[in-house]
């Protein structure tokens, strides 16, 4: 009873002083004993197709991950640019067993999930759907079919895609970015385009798998509650009849860094903010003997809050946001520093990063600076061994790159001996301020001048959002995605006073006159719903010249006297004669394609090709503004359409200039007149 | 045959089930202090990482409404220093420390958590103590804030496409409710608040008896528990009464419609069905309904609206989970082309589907499977095991539901999800916005 009751008192006297022991609150309190790092097992086996396979038991959670890599070579194909990204887009769709939609409802039904991409596939379920998963996963990658309709579809998807991320800034600079660094002849340095997109077929696509997607190259991790013994039996069942191919192998030069310090602008007239991307290839291979503190390098200068951030954002109030970063890769690697900023401050914010890049490779870190990003990455070593993915990933490296066996459990030992020098050769030898690629996208017009002083060659090169280079004096941007020729006639059509307005026009006469070699000419035009059309042209009474169409006969009457119209021109008046044909494009089977947006005069517009059934083409551009269209190109010449006004709640052009060679037609319309009853007489062709 | 094939398949099933359940539980335990902190304790040695988090029982739904944005602006302000923390030091010493910090803020609470190595956890509980005791709220800290919190609403709701959504979602859809407002509130409010107004909340709100703390990872018991007494046990208790609004939001009294204007290319349907509280019988059965209308490329949204007719580019629904009757919402981008009502037309087919036939058999089964796995990934990292007992304990009363929540999900039958259609998926009980582009 005493015993107890003293062991009580001791307790409570001891809960007591422990609760209001006087605490220093002005010390941070330190760090315990660090932590042994266990990094967890990969236990791997090799199927005799060649498919080699990592399992970590971990049964934390009764859940299983996939995950396959396809490491083939990087393919360079100019033409079918995109290719690869197709063909991994389609690869989950259907399969020889099954069509899409069983494989959605298998994966569904058991609360899984898959997703396949070019370069590998990641599945994820509960664990005792481990067995069903694989089938489903086997199938999809050995069976895969490849089907018109899905294979539509996900071009589609991609197109949609290339269309938003035109209008998205930073996706831009990324396009850019990979051409400036690797250039044109290197598999990083393609992008997909429109083009390349059409070029790429359902069989290019089966080829492609045909030949890529083979067990030899591929890599697959098993992670989860799962049992090594289990996994070889299921992966050897459905994967020992994955057949071995000879998967091509592909070397390419590896991409240098520019001679000098290369400036280069894609143009966003409207943009309020400047995109950044200061960057080169670089040679660091995954593995590297340096590569520890070629990356505590890189945290020190722009990983989180660290040089760059602190100087763009704290100081400097430039940005959100600058940070750089140093990857390695097996062909190549890259630096790339990247900082979203106000355009005033473009030229500024170069100029801060070249200063911060320096300053690695001049001074010596602090060694308070050096342990701060050291101490960071040491931890976050050990939180990232809470996904047991991780130790997979750890085993894929290792395979894949040929890592020494001991690299990760070794990797916090030579992480904890870099010291000050060491990040100072780092910085010189993979920082290069003075041969970067200093790309900018933003407002041109605005920011040009001033990163003029940057460039090796005093010069600026422009880039459209598909990395193409261009002289800026001609230049077509893109549109913004959900633009399409339609929505542009058809706000031409509500621009100019409406469809119903439109319909309700039933006959028109213009009367124009225009100065010719000091003479002036009349040019008089009738127009009669639906299809009727007549024109003379003279001077001071006198009628030179005079075409007439009645709906199918044209006739043209000149001073050589009068000729019927026949064959390809009397096609082209037939289009010519119809009432506001824009409001009928479908009915003559008229094909219309946005271009894109391009600069007439001091407007944008957007630019419209229209193709007459006689494969005739003609180019239109409608004021973005007003919508009003405001040229038009045909093998005829070049007109420029202005001055509209309204007449009975429709709008015509006042001033029309036309423009054929060398020669130039001005006319300016005096009169229009609409509903005055024409007779059908005028429009007779005998 | 068929029949009984499937009638023992989802025996197997069952029975699965219950094994894999019971296999893992995660152990806890809990305590007050004094004070009134509530503390729950998960350990687990498996990997050397902690995981500390702080939730305070206060959300946007606590503020006046000429004050709103007032608890996101707290989450800011907790960040900026403390009487032994200097200010911008917050985020450094947990960086030196190889950790990882960060917060977040609803409708209904605030949530602080550090993510560390499991040495550094004293460290954690130190700083999150100071943050309670000790925050400095000064005029320096408060301007800073107020200029990046506005750069976080232009950044994050007005200048990104479909930004707004929830917000005007929110507007529409209440009234007399604090839900009315989201929790980054108005930027004229936090401007309009004088210091001491934010000095006054911190002090009603951010104390120990409206509050939770969860440490979750690799720790010993006894040893923590000690530390936790070390730092918390003499933080005095709140006095100030705290603010609970017992608001009831009249029903809507038939459809809500209207147009949003907003820099997007394609046009997005939006409809929100009131729906009740986060823990009422019926928010499972909403939750496994969404799993048929849009969980996966093999839900019945996806398949008909996307895949096949291709009217829409993305759609999917969601319930909002809150502690006060809260919203259903389904949410639908179109296609290049396609119009807003002609997509809004292809979404009311699948609900009126649903509300006339019901589900199937093999559907139900489905989004039994998918709840199943959601809960089990769920509680996958300590971080959100942490996160998940702290919401167990203060919203539903048990933190016990970490494992046996499921079982509620499991209770619901075939015929609750058919009802819980028919009853809240019903027009006169619904905002609908559109989303169409500004005028080009």
């Amino acid at each position: 009873m005493t015993m107890k009751k003293i062991f009580f008192t001791i307790l409570a006297i001891s809960i007591f002083s422990a609760a209001y022991a006087q605490i220093d609150r002005s010390k941070m309190p330190e760090p315990g004993p660090a932590p042994q790092i266990k990094i967890g097992e990969a236990r791997s086996f090799t199927l005799d197709n060649g498919l080699r396979v990592f399992v970590v038991e971990n049964s934390k959670v009764p859940r299983v991950t996939y995950s396959l890599v396809f490491d083939y070579d990087p393919v360079f194909d100019k033409e079918m640019a995109g290719l690869t990204d197709i063909t991994g887009g389609i690869l989950r769709t259907a399969t020889a067993n099954r069509t899409k939609e069983m494989i959605d409802e298998e994966i569904d039904f058991i609360g899984a999930s898959m997703s396949v991409y070019a370069g590998g596939l990641y599945a994820s379920g509960l664990s005792k759907y481990t067995s069903t998963l694989a089938e489903l996963i086997a199938d999809v990658i050995i069976n895969a079919r490849f089907e018109e309709e899905h294979f539509n579809r996900v071009k589609t998807q991609t197109l949609s895609g290339l269309m938003a991320g035109k209008n998205e800034p930073s996706s831009v600079a990324a396009r850019v970015n990979n051409v400036l660094l690797y250039g044109n002849n290197h598999p990083y340095g393609l992008n997909i385009t429109e083009k390349s997109l059409e070029n790429i077929t359902l069989e290019s696509c089966e080829r492609f798998y045909n030949t890529y997607y083979k067990p030899e190259i591929t890599y697959m991790a098993v992670v989860g509650d799962v049992k090594f013994d289990e996994i070889k039996k299921i992966v050897e069942n459905y994967f020992g009849k994955w057949e071995r191919g000879l998967v091509p192998k592909h070397s390419y030069p590896t991409p240098m860094p520019p001679k000098g310090v290369r400036v280069a602008v894609v143009d966003r007239p409207n943009a309020v903010q400047s995109v950044i991307r200061v960057g080169y290839p670089v040679d660091l291979k995954p593995g590297a003997e340096d590569i520890i503190s070629a990356r505590v390098m890189n945290s020190i200068l722009g990983g989180g809050t660290s040089r760059l951030f602190n100087n763009l954002r704290e100081t400097h109030g430039f940005t959100y946001g600058a940070y750089s970063s140093l990857s390695s890769g097996k062909l190549v690697g890259s630096f790339v520093a990247n900082t979203d900023v106000r355009t005033i401050a473009t030229d500024s914010a170069v100029n801060e990063i070249l200063f911060e890049i320096r300053r690695m490779q001049n001074e010596l870190v602090p060694l308070n600076e050096l342990n701060l990003f050291k101490n960071e990455m040491n931890g976050n070593f050990a939180l990232s061994l809470e996904d047991p993915q991780t130790i997979a990933n750890f085993a894929l490296n290792i395979a894949r790159y040929d890592l020494p066996a001991d690299y990760y459990t070794t990797y916090l030992q030579r992480l904890s001996a870099i010291n000050e020098n060491d990040i100072l050769k780092a910085a010189n030898k993979y920082l290069m301020p003075n041969n970067v690629n200093i790309l900018v996208v933003g407002n041109a017009s605005e920011i040009a001048e001033g990163l003029k002083r940057f460039s090796s060659t005093g010069k600026i090169l422009y880039f459209d959002e598909d990395g193409n280079e261009y002289d800026p004096a001609k230049k077509l941007k893109a549109a913004p995605e959900g633009m399409n020729a339609d929505e542009v006639i058809g706000a031409y059509i509500n621009a100019i006073g409406g469809e119903k307005n439109l319909k309700g026009i039933k006959d028109v006469s213009i009367s124009a006159i225009s100065e010719i070699q000091g003479m002036s000419l009349n040019i008089d035009t009738y127009l009669k719903a639906p299809d009727k059309y007549r024109m003379e042209m003279g001077s001071g009474g006198t009628i030179f010249s005079k075409q007439i169409f009645d709906g199918t006969k044209g006739t043209v009457t000149s001073p050589m006297g009068e000729q019927p119209i026949e064959g390809e021109l009397l096609e082209d008046l037939k289009f010519q004669s119809v009432m506001n044909i824009e409001l009928y494009y479908d009915k003559y089977n008229i094909k219309r394609e946005l271009k894109g947006i391009e600069t007439v005069g001091e407007k944008e517009a957007y630019k419209v090709e229209i193709t007459y059934p006689t494969s005739k083409t003609e180019t239109q551009y409608f004021d973005v503004e007003t919508g009003l269209r405001i040229k038009l190109i045909s093998e005829n010449g070049v007109t420029e359409i202005a001055d509209y006004r309204e007449v009975s709640k429709v709008k015509f052009p006042f001033s029309i200039k036309q423009t054929s060679g060398p020669q130039s037609f001005d006319m300016k319309v005096l009169s229009v007149k609409v509903n005055s009853k024409l007779k059908d007489d005028l429009f007779k062709v005998n | 045959m068929k029949f009984k094939q499937l009638w023992f398949l989802t025996a197997l099933l069952l029975f699965t089930f219950m094994l894999s359940a019971q296999q893992r539980k995660i152990a806890f335990e809990e305590y007050d202090l004094k004070n009134g902190l509530h503390v729950i304790l998960h350990q687990d040695n498996s990997t050397p990482v902690v995981a500390v988090t702080v939730t305070y029982h206060v959300g946007s739904k606590n503020e006046r409404a000429d004050r709103t944005g007032f608890a996101h602006f707290m989450e800011h302000l907790m960040f900026e220093g403390s009487e032994n923390i200097p200010r911008g030091e917050y985020f450094k010493i947990v960086q030196n420390a190889g950790g990882q910090v960060n917060a977040y803020t609803s409708q209904d609470k605030t949530h602080y958590y550090e993510l560390l190595p499991s040495n550094q956890l004293e460290l954690a509980l130190w700083m999150e103590s100071e943050r309670m005791l000790h925050l400095v709220i000064d005029s320096v800290g408060v301007e800073t804030q107020r200029s990046v919190v506005k750069e976080e609403r232009s950044q994050s709701y007005d200048n990104r496409p479909y930004g707004s959504i929830i917000e005007e979602v929110f507007k529409h859809a209440y009234t007399k409710h604090p839900f009315n407002w989201l929790p980054i509130g108005s930027v004229q409010y936090i401007d309009q608040a004088q210091l001491k107004e934010f000095q006054d909340f911190h002090k009603t709100y951010y104390v120990p008896n409206n509050a939770v703390l969860v440490i979750a990872g690799d720790i010993d018991v006894k040893a923590t528990r000690k530390l936790i007494e070390k730092y918390f046990a003499d933080i005095p208790k709140g006095k100030a009464e705290l603010y609970r609004p017992q608001i009831v939001e009249p029903p809507l009294q038939g459809e809500i419609r209207d147009i949003v204007y907003d820099n997007i290319q394609l046009p997005a349907v939006i409809q929100a069905y009131r729906i009740p509280e986060k823990g009422h019988p019926d928010s499972y059965a909403l939750e496994m309904l969404t799993n048929i209308l849009s969980g996966g490329e093999s839900s019945r949204m996806y398949k008909a609206i996307v895949d096949d007719a291709q009217k829409g580019l993305a759609v999917f629904s969601f319930p909002f989970p809150l502690a006060d009757p809260g919203l259903y919402l389904v949410f639908g981008i179109a296609n290049m082309g396609v119009e807003a009502g002609d997509l809004e037309r292809a979404i009311d087919e699948q609900i009126k589907i649903v509300i006339n036939e019901g589900i199937s058999e093999r559907e139900f089964q489905k989004t039994k499977n998918m709840q199943e796995a959601s809960f089990i990934t769920s509680n996958a990292r300590m971080s959100s095991i942490a996160d998940n007992l702290a919401e167990y304990h203060i919203f539903y009363g048990d933190a016990g539901l970490i494992n046996t929540e499921i079982d509620r999900y499991m209770k619901v039958t075939r015929d609750d999800l058919n009802r819980v259609a028919k009853q809240y998926l019903r027009e006169d009980n619904r905002v609908v916005l559109h989303y169409l582009p500004k005028s080009q």
